[in-house]
């Protein structure tokens, strides 16, 4: 406390400075943050709309500012700067300090406004509609969060805190210009486990295992909806604006009432809407109408926009089609978007079709297909080499590769056995040596010498597999509890930077070579296995191809015709993600009218 | 018996569903022949007799079991970049259509129910396919394939909706709100395509599309990994295609689908009652 006081003495000594670009951690909250007062001037200020009270490790009550981004607001650090100086005021310790506390919470907090984007169909563009509104109103000065109250992926990510979110939402979170993505954004994550159960993930934590019809009838109308609500309303008290995204279409009228993720989303955040429709496969505006006419009028109401997104050719001749629209339903088309190229992580729906071969580059990248895969994401940044990836589920398909890499799973044991019995196991096998493989998380685990599963915890019955002996590693799963945190580090062999994420089931001993040193609280610990000579590695790291220090050293002992690769892009991929977000939101820009959205959002200045 | 099946978009199933009709026709022992007004694909085949058609329809017409001619696909149009599109008129080169060269649709729509018409009188059953979505309001005027036919030939229709993508619902109901009013009799049940896991979730659904349209639900039709030739220009689904001779894999295919559909309540005996009326 004392020495938060101190701080602020510091702070108030200097004065305005706005935002600090020379600060290592610079911005540590959004793009644009005010950092006049890195330490709170108002500490504790035990307002709940701001901050919160927590249990601390140590099991204190302690105030936590981690959510509250008020204080970074420019017009609040100014004018609390301003206040402070007319005052005369040299210490938070100052008793006028509350009133100036009160009177700026007076003047500049609000309870923000939420604005839903709905799309006719799964992949009508609505995440990347979610993450160009983001970075337009980003752009404008305002503070966005995505949102998602609820998101079926195989693609999840690994917050600061530890939490599992949907992918999509991280990268939506970065559009907004956020630097730290929270489970707020996502708080129900259905992680689907086979055709119709899913593993239920509430605030970034597992739940339980549903399936379609307990989740509907159970858990919606139980805590589902006050899941909701609680988190949107987190949301609004930090926010101006937060962008919703539904799922699906609206106009499931068989599930409609417990539908928690389009309409009553909806209702809840008190949001206006605005309907996406990709055009790219015809019959757009059939899917206009029927999805504005099917829901009931109460609802109906809320939909003030339509974006015609994905528009191939000249957007001119659809023109004519959006007024005939617009006449019929009487909403009026906002956006006519062009079909926009973009290297961006695509949602589940339109990867899953496109999951045969990507990208047309030299190096023949083969990922197995697991019935059971999951972060496929991950691989995402081997398009910015050379590369064709392949996903692969047959050992005929293998050949011609120059690369095989094992990509998680929700099932290692299941996903192990169908590569023992349909003879993928041996053919990858018989290229160990001559290929690099890596096995990243489950395929890691199958990498190993022994899986234990003594209780049946990863597979169906208690049970001890060979692994595929490519390392001594074994993995055990002793208890049912999933570790998931974040990862930064070095790569050993170069000392570069690596970041990553770990989402698994069971435990590994390590007895190998190790790839990386992560960073503990007060240790390090290594992570990984290596051995050269053999071409085989191993990662527990989800995105251990962001950065590029893996992505160099791995692609170095890649061969093609005999020859070694080229690396070509040495850049991290969270800058090309960061270019991409600025193409789409031009690409938007101009097929959008920006006004009207912050019109419709309710939150025109 | 005639019929057309009409999808909600591209890459609904009209060309897989159209397919199994004729295969399940030929079967009855019915002489049946596919036909698609016009087509928009770069995918074509070449018949016994030199004439170009959409793959589709010499893959309908293997079903049928016989042999494809130009009458079953009239119009091909193939996009050959800057804009224009060969028009390929019974299975000959006819024209380059472009903005300043645009085609004649009245000729065009002739030779279309030429064609048609011939069919009719050689095969006792004709079943349609029609093209993309028959209500893009930009393009309704131009459209041959959809409601064009439907009107100049009294063809009772079909729609099929993809439920993969979601929003089948409103893609079946906004489709038949489309349609103009004078066209709507014509319009008499829906096929929901592609659909995974139990299908009883959705018959509330379907209850409300029926009572809202008139249209009834003739099926549900289950997803398999099964691949079929490419319907429109956009469409590549993926799938298992397994032997070396295509053709008779498709055939295969279409089997195993018939089979499945069958069991999952698809009522090809209301589907005969629309096709004879
Ligand atoms: S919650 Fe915000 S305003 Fe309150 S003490 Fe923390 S940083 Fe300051």
């Amino acid at each position: 406390m004392d020495n938060i006081t101190k701080k602020v003495e510091e702070e108030i000594k200097k004065g305005y400075i706005g935002s600090n670009h020379e600060c290592p951690y610079h911005p540590s909250h959004f793009t644009g943050q005010d950092c006049t007062f890195c330490y709170c001037p108002f500490y504790p200020c035990n307002d709940n709309q701001l901050g919160q009270m927590i249990i601390s490790r140590r099991e204190k009550e302690i105030w936590a500012c981690t959510y509250c981004l008020f204080i970074h607001r420019p017009e609040v650090a100014k004018f609390i700067m301003s206040e402070i100086n007319r005052l005369g005021i040299t210490t938070s310790k100052d008793p006028r300090m509350q009133d100036i506390f009160l009177e700026t919470k007076k003047r500049f907090f609000h309870i923000g406004k939420a604005l839903m984007i709905l799309g006719a169909t799964s992949d009508a563009g609505k995440s990347i509609t979610v993450a160009a509104i983001c970075r337009l109103l980003h752009r404008r000065g305002y503070l966005v969060s995505p949102f998602k109250s609820q998101n079926m992926s195989l693609n999840s990510k690994v917050t600061a805190k530890g939490s599992e979110i949907a992918m999509i939402q991280v990268l939506q979170s970065k559009a907004a210009g956020l630097k730290n993505p929270d489970h707020h954004m996502n708080p129900i994550l259905l992680k689907p486990k086979g055709d119709t159960v899913s593993q239920v993930m509430v605030e970034g934590e597992p739940f339980g295992d549903y399936n379609v019809e307990d989740y509907y009838n159970k858990f919606v109308p139980g805590p589902g909806k006050e899941i909701v609500r609680k988190n949107i309303d987190f949301l609004k008290e930090r926010y101006d604006v937060v962008v919703m995204e539904g799922a699906g279409s609206p106009a499931e009228i068989n599930i409609y009432d417990q539908d928690i993720a389009n309409m009553r989303a909806a209702e809840i955040a008190d949001a206006n809407c605005i309907l996406v429709v990709n055009t790219e496969w015809g019959g757009s505006f059939a899917y206009a109408v029927g999805t504005v006419e099917l829901i009931p009028e109460i609802d109906r109401k809320r939909i003030k926009g339509i974006i015609l997104n994905n528009i191939r050719g000249d957007p001119k001749k659809i023109e004519d089609g959006a007024r005939l629209l617009e006449s019929i339903i009487g909403i009026p088309v906002i956006g006519i978007i062009p079909h926009i190229k973009l290297d961006l992580p695509s949602e589940d729906s339109e990867a899953f079709r496109g999951m045969h071969t990507k990208g047309n580059g030299k190096i023949i990248v083969s990922v197995i297909k697991f019935p059971r895969i999951a972060n496929f994401t991950d691989l995402d940044p081997l398009f910015m080499e050379d590369t064709t990836v392949k996903f692969i589920s047959n050992p005929e398909e293998l050949k011609g590769s120059d690369v095989i890499i094992l990509p998680g799973t929700k099932n290692t044991i299941d996903d192990l056995l169908w590569m023992r019995a349909n003879g993928l196991e041996t053919a990858i096998s018989e290229l160990k040596g001559k290929i690099p493989i890596l096995g990243i998380c489950g395929g890691y685990q199958m990498m190993g010498k022994y899986l234990k599963d003594p209780a049946g915890i990863e597979g169906k019955v208690p049970q001890t597999l060979e692994g595929m002996g490519f390392f001594d590693n074994i993995t055990e799963w002793n208890e049912y509890k999933k570790k998931v945190i974040q990862d930064n580090g070095i790569m050993i062999e170069t000392g570069e930077p690596i970041t990553g994420y770990e989402i698994h089931m069971g435990l590994s001993t390590i007895v190998e070579k190790p790839l990386f040193e992560i960073d503990r609280y007060s240790s390090k610990e290594n992570e990984g296995s290596v051995r050269e000579k053999d071409l085989t590695f191993g990662t527990y790291l989800h995105g251990v191809f962001d950065k590029p220090a893996f992505r160099k050293y791995f692609l170095s002992f890649v061969k093609h015709d005999g020859k070694y690769v080229e690396i070509k892009n040495p850049r991290d991929y969270d800058e090309l993600l960061e270019d991409n977000i600025n193409i789409l939101a031009d690409g938007f820009e101009k097929g959008l009218n920006i006004e009207k959205i912050i019109d419709i959002a309710g939150v025109k200045r | 018996m005639k019929i057309i099946f009409i999808g909600t978009s591209s890459g609904a199933g009209k060309t897989t569903i159209s397919a199994l009709y004729c295969r399940y026709l030929y079967r009855k022992g019915i002489k049946v022949t596919p036909f698609k007004a016009s087509n928009l694909s770069l995918n074509s085949y070449v018949t016994k007799n030199g004439k170009e058609i959409g793959m589709g329809q010499a893959f309908q017409a293997w079903a049928s079991n016989i042999e494809p001619t130009e009458d079953m696909n009239p119009v091909l149009l193939k996009p050959s970049g800057n804009n224009t599109i060969q028009l390929i008129l019974r299975g000959e080169p006819f024209m380059d259509i472009s903005e300043q060269n645009p085609i004649d649709t009245k000729m065009v729509m002739e030779k279309v129910c030429e064609s048609f018409d011939r069919l009719s009188k050689e095969y006792d059953a004709v079943v349609c396919e029609g093209s993309g979505s028959p209500v893009e309001l930009n393009l309704m005027d131009r459209d041959l394939a959809n409601l064009r036919m439907l009107r100049e030939r009294s063809i009772p229709a079909i729609l099929i909706g993809d439920i993969e993508r979601g929003g089948v619902f409103a893609a079946i109901y906004g489709t038949w709100r489309l349609i103009p009013d004078k066209q709507k009799h014509l319009l008499k049940g829906f096929i929901i395509n592609r659909f995974r896991g139990d299908s009883s979730i959705l018959k509330s659904g379907i209850e409300k599309i029926e009572k809202l349209t008139g249209m009834k639900c003739l099926g549900v039709m289950p997803y398999l990994n099964l691949k079929f030739p490419e319907e429109d220009s956009m469409s590549d689904i993926g799938g298992e295609l397994k032997g070396s001779d295509v053709r008779s894999a498709f055939m295969n295919n279409l089997d195993c689908l018939i089979e499945a559909a069958t069991e999952n309540g698809l009522d090809l005996d209301h589907i005969n009652m629309i096709a004879k009326n």
